[in-house]
């Protein structure tokens, strides 16, 4: 059953469309990944799903409601935690996570300071709860975002680059937590700029890019779009002469991509024709510098759709 | 560090802030009031300079100012607190362009909070700070001047709160349709200029010039400090005073929440 719906929407600022012709369908309970690079029109479109914007074109229904005619019911369905923090410096933690508790919950005082403290705790920002948020590092402010969502459980939680400043133990707790809030019923998006973290969190995974959907399936399903299921990535020294035609001669060369001097050749058989492909290129007098043979992720898939990496 | 919460077990479905507009209101009010009581030394420094300007400033002055059936000191005195909350009344629209640029206001939009009543509390919320932040002010004037009865008090600071609530939302309106910060600094310098040296706040219109004089009466600083001069002296309630203070009120919290619609949902601040 799907819960949120993208029709054709767009959002256009002057003469800049941030997001353009955008339809997708978002289940009900699924943890939903926006990748895409900065720019790419993510946060524009969580920002007219929370009806912050308006979308300029098309319409975004939000369990059934219009986000542009019914505002105030979609604003009861979702939470945002954004990805640069948006906190009031002069405020401690507690006080920021209490107050959102109580303009998004009915929840009385013991309640409000149950889930408070159950989350600062597992964030490990117990002991800074009373410190003002405009003291705190980049990591704290961002687990303290979070932790506004996460306190809420609303029934759409939506993170803006959930894990951005945050260490590899943070990290992975952060998206544990999330996938609990998904096993709760909420449905969960996700947007980042991160491979692993939309591979690892996201059960669909939607790429953006130059406010356009590009794809949208599993993460396998998505990989399995790409041909040849290997990945030789090539670093030259100088890729400037470089053809991608010099390749595609071998049958089990699917494709070819090349940014500057590094070159991915989308391949199967790939332990096999690595020697050949070495010494194709060495004859034509190009220096390889490394060589990497990984099977296909999503990086490799995004790069696929459009011709460019994302980090 | 500790391991995740336990919610699961009674959470699934949290209850939504719905039918609870007077609360919702209140609460964006309250978080405008709290940051005042999170910075007590600004009240206390403020205060501080309010006594100083009043008996020494003012106390010379009147001084040298004699006007048959007009005591200078008790009609500055009152003067300046008006003038004062018109002047604190402004800030909320510094607090909501900042908040903009910082990205705050985008999260305030996010809560399930309808436009209008985000509108109605932030200028609630800024009038009851400008109203708790000139109270030890207002105090030391009642007293200056010998108020009549306690009701001349609540009287008077109707007439202020009511002020403070159009400032805000005149200020709000400001912040709403401005994008630059330069452009909005000196629209609202001049704004809070016009409306507070063009009025009857530190002066009578009779010693004004004709150029001032004209535009004065329609001030609502004027009425303010009209209508709270007429409480705090004899008790009498200047009806005409608090009827425009009221307009003032309706429109500009009117075309605050107008401005709102059509600009700040456009992405204005993107």
């Amino acid at each position: 059953m799907s819960i949120i719906t993208f029709d054709n929407a767009g959002k256009r600022f002057g003469s800049l469309d941030a997001v353009k012709d955008f339809s997708i369908t978002i289940k009900d309970g699924e943890i939903l990944g926006l990748l895409g690079p900065n720019g790419a029109g993510k946060t524009t479109l969580m920002l007219m799903m929370g009806t912050v914007y308006r979308p300029t074109s098309g319409t975004i229904s939000v369990n059934g409601y219009d986000v542009v005619k019914h505002p105030n019911e979609v604003r009861k369905l979702i939470g945002i935690a954004f990805q640069d923090p948006r906190l009031d410096g002069i405020l401690s933690a507690f006080d920021v996570l209490n107050w959102h508790l109580k303009m998004t919950t009915l929840f009385d005082k013991v309640e409000r300071r149950r889930r408070v403290e159950d989350v600062l705790k597992s964030l490990d920002l117990w002991e800074a709860r009373k410190k003002r948020t405009w003291l705190m590092s980049g990591g704290m402010k961002k687990k303290v975002e979070d932790a506004k969502i996460l306190v809420q459980r609303p029934s759409i939680a939506v993170f803006d680059e959930p894990t951005a400043f945050l260490d590899v133990p943070s990290r992975l707790l952060v998206w544990k937590m999330i996938r609990q809030l998904r096993d709760e019923g909420s449905t969960v998006i996700v947007a980042t700029n991160m491979m692993d973290e939309a591979e690892r969190l996201s059960e669909r995974v939607a790429i953006v890019n130059k406010g356009k959907l590009v794809a949208s399936e599993t993460p396998e399903q998505l990989k399995g779009t790409v041909k040849g299921g290997e990945v030789l990535e090539l670093t030259l020294n100088d890729g400037s002469e470089f053809k991608p035609g010099l390749l595609k001669e071998f049958p089990e060369v699917h494709d070819v991509k090349q940014q500057d001097n590094k070159i991915m050749v989308f391949l199967n058989s790939g332990t096999l024709l690595l020697p050949k492909i070495v010494d194709t290129l060495s004859s034509q007098g190009f220096k390889i510098e490394s060589v990497r043979l990984k099977e296909v992720s999503l990086e490799d898939v995004f790069l696929t759709y459009t011709g460019q990496r994302l980090e | 560090m500790s391991s995740s919460p336990t919610l699961a077990r009674d959470l699934s479905s949290p209850p939504l802030a719905k039918e609870s507009s007077t609360r919702l209101v209140f609460q964006m009010a309250l978080r405008d009031v709290s940051v005042l009581f999170r910075t007590p030394w600004i009240i206390i420094t403020r205060s501080l300079a309010f006594v100083i300007q009043l008996f020494v400033f003012a106390f010379l002055i009147s001084g040298l100012i004699h006007v048959p059936g007009l005591n200078f000191f008790q009609y500055y005195a009152v003067g300046s607190v008006v003038a004062t909350i018109a002047s604190i009344s402004f800030v909320i629209g510094y607090d909501i362009f900042e908040e903009a640029e910082e990205g705050v206001l985008d999260y305030l939009l996010t809560l399930p909070i309808s436009r209008r009543q985000f509108i109605i509390g932030r200028a609630l919320g800024g009038a009851l700070r400008a109203i708790i932040y000139i109270i030890p002010m207002f105090l030391v004037v009642a007293l200056i001047e010998g108020f009549a009865q306690p009701l001349s008090i609540i009287s008077a600071l109707l007439s202020l709160f009511l002020l403070a609530f159009g400032v805000t939302g005149m200020s709000i309106t400001v912040a709403v349709s401005v994008k630059s910060a330069n452009r909005f600094d000196v629209v609202l310098a001049l704004l809070e200029l016009a409306v507070s040296r063009a009025s009857t706040a530190l002066y009578p219109i009779t010693f004004m010039p004709l150029y001032v004089s004209v535009f004065a009466p329609f001030s609502p600083v004027s009425f303010a400090a009209d209508s709270a001069r007429a409480s705090l002296v004899g008790f009498t309630l200047d009806l005409p005073a608090i009827a425009g203070l009221i307009a003032f009120v309706v429109v500009f919290l009117g075309l605050g929440a107008a401005f709102y619609f059509r600009r700040l949902e456009g992405g204005i601040y993107s």
